[in-house]
């Protein structure tokens, strides 16, 4: 079978370019009946600091357990996630 | 008893020896500095590259031919190891165990060092965004933990007495929450959770993967055909998919295979149909944690 890939547009999500912040949104994690999605802090940022809002972001990680049922996709204010 | 009981549990269960407790023990092992980091980068435990493997579709590549195995024997390798350079940003050598209510309360009232605090539950933060005030800390992490303010619960008491924390995990309970007791890291215990599939990082690891992040309780379920009256008030409370509802019996059988031990199912039964049973009585399953 085809591997799941979910793609997040972090422009999107995420306050680094004006988004939102994940930590105050969080949809997609809770919508996700199989917990899919992690939230945590940004690896690429020089100093991890979670006071920083813009470290924080959504990453969907436990891709073989996503059924593709897109409430996810649905649910996002954003509309920054995308299913492979 | 477990491997970890043989090695850590001085004639006993591991979790019931007062040493991997003690703060001689989290100095001896220079635990402060160790938990510090590991906690301030928790989150970042499943994308960090290992091996330049992260978790990320770790289903797929433990299914890789050999590369998958070599991943799960490294994994395994990880959340046991006891070694002199274990790595905190991977949380190595932490893992646990599930416990039944009256062990918990037992551990709260009589080896859990002090401080105990209650904090926001990480894993459920992580994997779900919600906080939820659920884990109970001690001995040298309750330092470490109240020193980041994301954890800390608000409009709450974060230290709590003896009697508060029991009576925190008897809510935990009603709540249908598995306890468990936690190695952080290995040999030095100062966690118990209330965990609940999926979003427990731990059973997550175990249920879906299989991976030995949690270990099976020494107990296990055992129905009493004769008292069963089929109410089925159990059958909602288990996690892990093993009690289910017989029409040709009229009552609920257990499969002592996916049983966890937790005895959820039995503070549920409504006619003490259901008991927990040492597993090591058990002979088809007494070795398996």
């Amino acid at each position: 079978m085809k591997k799941t890939k979910i793609k997040i547009d972090y422009s999107k999500c995420g306050n680094a370019t004006g988004g939102i912040d994940p930590r105050n949104c969080s949809i997609c994690l809770r919508v996700c009946d199989p917990a899919v999605f992690l939230r945590h802090m940004n690896l690429k940022a020089e100093e991890l600091n979670p006071k920083d809002p813009q470290s924080w972001q959504v990453t969907a990680v436990w891709l073989d357990l996503c059924t593709h049922c897109g409430k996810c996709v649905a649910s996002c204010p954003e509309k920054a996630i995308t299913i492979l | 008893m477990c491997q970890w009981c043989m090695k850590h549990g001085a004639g006993g269960k591991w979790y019931l020896n007062a040493r991997n407790y003690s703060n001689e023990l989290a100095e001896e092992l220079n635990l402060k500095a160790y938990l510090e980091e590991q906690w301030q980068n928790f989150e970042t435990v499943y994308i960090r590259k290992i091996m330049g493997f992260s978790s990320i579709g770790l289903g797929y590549k433990l299914k890789m031919p050999i590369i998958g195995r070599v991943l799960r024997w490294k994994a395994e390798d990880m959340i046991h190891s006891e070694s002199k350079n274990r790595v905190p940003l991977r949380a190595d050598g932490h893992f646990g165990q599930v416990i039944p209510l009256e062990e918990a309360k037992l551990i709260m009232m009589n080896l859990a060092a002090e401080p105990i605090i209650q904090n926001y539950c990480m894993c459920r933060m992580m994997q779900r965004g919600v906080k939820d005030v659920c884990c109970i800390n001690f001995g040298c992490l309750s330092g470490v933990i109240e020193k980041l303010p994301r954890f800390i619960p608000e409009n709450t008491k974060v230290r709590l007495g003896r009697e508060e924390a029991v009576k925190a995990l008897d809510e935990q309970n009603k709540k249908g929450r598995v306890a468990t007791v936690w190695f952080q890291p290995v040999p030095y215990v100062n966690a118990i959770c209330s965990c609940e599939v999926p979003q427990c990082g731990g059973l997550r690891l175990r249920t879906d993967f299989g991976l030995g992040a949690v270990y099976k309780a020494e107990y296990v379920a055992d129905s009493d055909p004769d008292l069963c009256q089929g109410c089925k008030a159990c059958i909602s409370q288990c996690q892990f998919g093993a009690i289910k509802y017989s029409s040709t019996l009229k009552r609920t059988i257990v499969d002592q295979n996916k049983c966890f031990g937790c005895g959820l199912c039995r503070d549920a039964c409504n006619f003490d149909a259901l008991k927990l049973i040492p597993r090591e009585g058990v002979p088809g399953i007494a070795k398996m944690y």
